[in-house]
């Protein structure tokens, strides 16, 4: 009885054991590194539910080469101290490929880490342009860095049949920055500036700088600073009689803009990040990430998603575990999601900006068709 | 620049002008009877702005979001914001009355991040939406556009400005003030309570400050807790343009300074950016070659 009950352990132990095994070698491991804690943990948890949602319709399907998925999480606090110690423990859990990050200067320190590594990352929300001047060759920005706002502004500029622009920024870095780059985009696309105008944060009276800008005879006005003072600009605009077009750039993306700006917003275009709610084609994703994780999408659950599918996608054609080969894969993207097109130039930055222009419609921002 | 523009940037210079000479009013009030810069006045019209839009939401049930509304939040924010002048003072500047300068205004500064501090914790930073039916309607002269808000705005403040040099320069109370700036000790010998004098004084620029607040959060649309920053800074530049101390001076200056950056924002040759340097820069000259501004008189001890 003794012996046989001796023998029984020891045969399910080495059956389990490789079973393990199996399984291990079989399973390809995607690290997600995102804010799990601290203020932007809500992000984080975001990114982490909407990787995984695609990591398992992937593995539903099959998986990929005939290999199922596995994710494992690591929390980098939005934090760079943090985020160092989050990348080398996914780093030491050999992890085949990693997707994620938030924060720009979480992400940065950690670029060395997974390049010395050799290990593919596909960055979801961070967009510096510092990200793309530190990047070893490995890693890959999702998201469109702030710059190429320009772009989008100027196609719907062009769009509208906007001929003459005025400028307007608040005199910091971000909004003089995008104000200078849209200007010699739009100049260099056979537009013209009207006026360049720089008003004070803070202030309330905008009317010196809509008197100016009406009498240049401006068609439309690109508003590059933040929501306080866009709808200030936007009343006052409408107050002074301008029937022009008025455009904001992403830092206007506030309900707190709608309530101020009040009347006088409606038909105001917004340069938004391709957030869930401002996208027309996830509906459904938007229902089934309810469904599943019983809260709302947040503002990057769409990126997240589509990012999960990408290294799902590169490591198929890839066609190994290989990271070098996942690398190639990566850069010959060309996938189509619910946030838009994934191409990347040999920078590794997106080739099309995924900035989207939205337009406010009964007091809601909707998606421009 | 065309005649079109020249008048537009006039109103405009009138609109934002008559804003800073009411801020600058109860600047210089307080400046002239007991010689101190009051930082916190600032801080007093963000306040203003805020009990002015509780009270509009409040009464909005009842009377709407026209003009009703708006006249209500005017004056029961005066009367509230006021009496916070007069806790102030009372509680901060009089223990202080007899402490050397720099203390004093040390403490106005205080004053001013309490108030300052306690609105963004209350308000959480968030900007909030006034929102009136005022509309946007009005008169068309060529090109240029003024609204009726706009009109009603400019003679409410100048109504306001006039009723208080009236009282200044008619009222046994206003002779009072007169005297007390002029030496606060003979005027406690001939009987006068400087105490109630003084707090007069805060009651009625806070009140001043109040109605500029209510007025701004109703035109503009919006009230948060940073707006009194900018505005403290203008109205006191406004307050030394005119001369400090001096009434008259408060509403030049003011005025003065409206059409300084409406004309500042269409410089030739430099952009709006441009448009602080040159009234600061303005602020500096004065302060240089002429101290006691356009209409002060000269003050032995400043600070």
């Amino acid at each position: 009885m003794v012996v046989s009950f001796k023998r029984l352990t020891c045969a399910t132990a080495l059956a389990g054991l490789a079973l393990t095994t199996m399984a291990a070698a079989a399973d390809i491991k995607i690290g997600i590194v995102a804010p799990m804690t601290g203020q932007l943990a809500s992000e984080g948890q975001d990114m982490e539910n909407a990787v995984k949602m695609a990591i398992d319709a992937v593995n539903a399907k099959g998986g990929v080469n005939g290999d199922k998925i596995t994710t494992t999480t690591a929390d980098d606090a939005c934090d760079p101290q943090q985020a160092v110690t989050a990348g080398s423990k996914l780093v030491s859990e050999g992890v085949t490929a990693i997707v994620g990050g938030y924060c720009s200067g979480a992400v940065l320190p950690t670029l060395k880490i997974y390049g010395d590594a050799g290990i593919p990352f596909v960055i979801i929300g961070a967009n510096s342009t510092k990200l793309v001047a530190a990047n070893q060759g490995n890693a890959f920005l999702a998201n469109s860095t702030g710059d190429m706002q320009a772009t989008t502004a100027v196609e719907l500029f062009k769009k509208n049949g906007f001929k003459k622009i005025a400028v307007v920024d608040e005199g910091d870095a971000y909004s003089s920055d995008l104000a200078k780059l849209t200007a010699e985009a739009f100049k260099s696309a056979g537009g013209e500036i009207a006026a360049k105008e720089t008003t004070t944060a803070g202030e309330q009276d905008y009317s010196a700088v809509v008197t100016k800008i009406k009498s240049n005879g401006a068609d439309a006005v690109f508003w590059t600073a933040y929501h306080a003072g866009g709808a200030l600009l936007t009343k006052q605009l409408r107050q002074a009689g301008f029937q022009g077009g008025i455009v904001l750039g992403d830092g206007n993306n506030s309900p707190e803009y709608l309530e101020i700006a009040g009347s006088a917003g409606e038909g105001v275009y917004l340069l938004s990040p391709p957030t869930v709610d401002l996208l027309s084609g996830a509906a459904d994703f938007k229902a089934k990430y309810k469904e599943t994780y019983g809260r709302d999408a947040g503002a990057y659950a769409a990126l997240s998603h589509d990012v999960g599918d990408l290294i799902a996608d590169a490591i198929t054609r890839a066609k190994s575990v290989d990271q070098k080969a996942i690398i190639e894969a990566l850069k010959a993207s060309d996938f189509k999601g619910l946030a838009g097109e994934i191409k990347f130039t040999d920078k590794n930055t997106l080739q099309t900006s995924n900035f989207r222009p939205v337009i406010a419609k009964g007091g809601k921002w909707v998606a421009v068709e | 620049m065309t005649l079109d523009l020249l008048i537009q940037q006039l109103v405009n210079g009138l609109i934002v002008g008559s804003f800073y000479a009411l801020i600058a009013l109860g600047y210089s009030m307080v400046f002239g009877v007991i010689k101190l810069l009051n930082f916190a006045h600032g801080d007093i019209y963000m306040n203003g702005a805020f009990v002015g839009l509780i009270v509009f939401s409040f009464v909005g049930i009842w009377v709407g979001n026209g003009w009703l509304g708006v006249v209500c939040a005017l004056l029961v924010s005066m009367l509230v914001v006021g009496l916070l002048g007069v806790v102030i003072e009372r509680f901060a500047y009089r223990p202080m009355r007899n402490a050397p300068r720099l203390s004093i205004l040390i403490t106005a500064l205080g004053a001013s991040m309490v108030l300052n501090g306690t609105a963004l914790a209350l308000t959480g930073g968030r900007h909030y939406a006034f929102n009136t039916d005022l509309g946007f309607a009005g008169v068309d002269i060529s090109t240029v556009h003024i609204t009726y808000t706009q009109m009603v705005l400019v003679a409410a403040s100048i109504a306001l400005m006039a009723g208080m040099q009236a009282f200044v320069s008619r009222t046994m109370y206003g002779k009072a003030m007169r005297a007390v700036s002029i030496d606060m000790g003979a005027s406690r010998l001939m009987g006068i309570d400087v105490d109630r004098v003084i707090a007069l004084t805060f009651f009625m620029g806070s009140a001043l400050a109040a109605g500029g607040g209510v007025m701004a959060g109703a035109y503009y649309g919006s009230v948060h807790f940073f707006m009194g920053f900018i505005m403290g800074l203008k109205a006191f530049t406004a307050a030394v343009i005119g001369g400090i101390g001096s009434v008259p001076g408060a509403m030049l200056g003011g005025l003065l300074l409206g059409l300084l950056e409406a004309f500042g924002s269409s410089l030739p040759f430099v952009g709006s950016e441009w448009r602080d340097v040159f009234v600061f820069g303005t602020l500096i000259l004065f302060l240089v070659f002429k101290p006691t501004g356009l209409l002060g008189r000269s003050v032995v001890e400043r600070v």
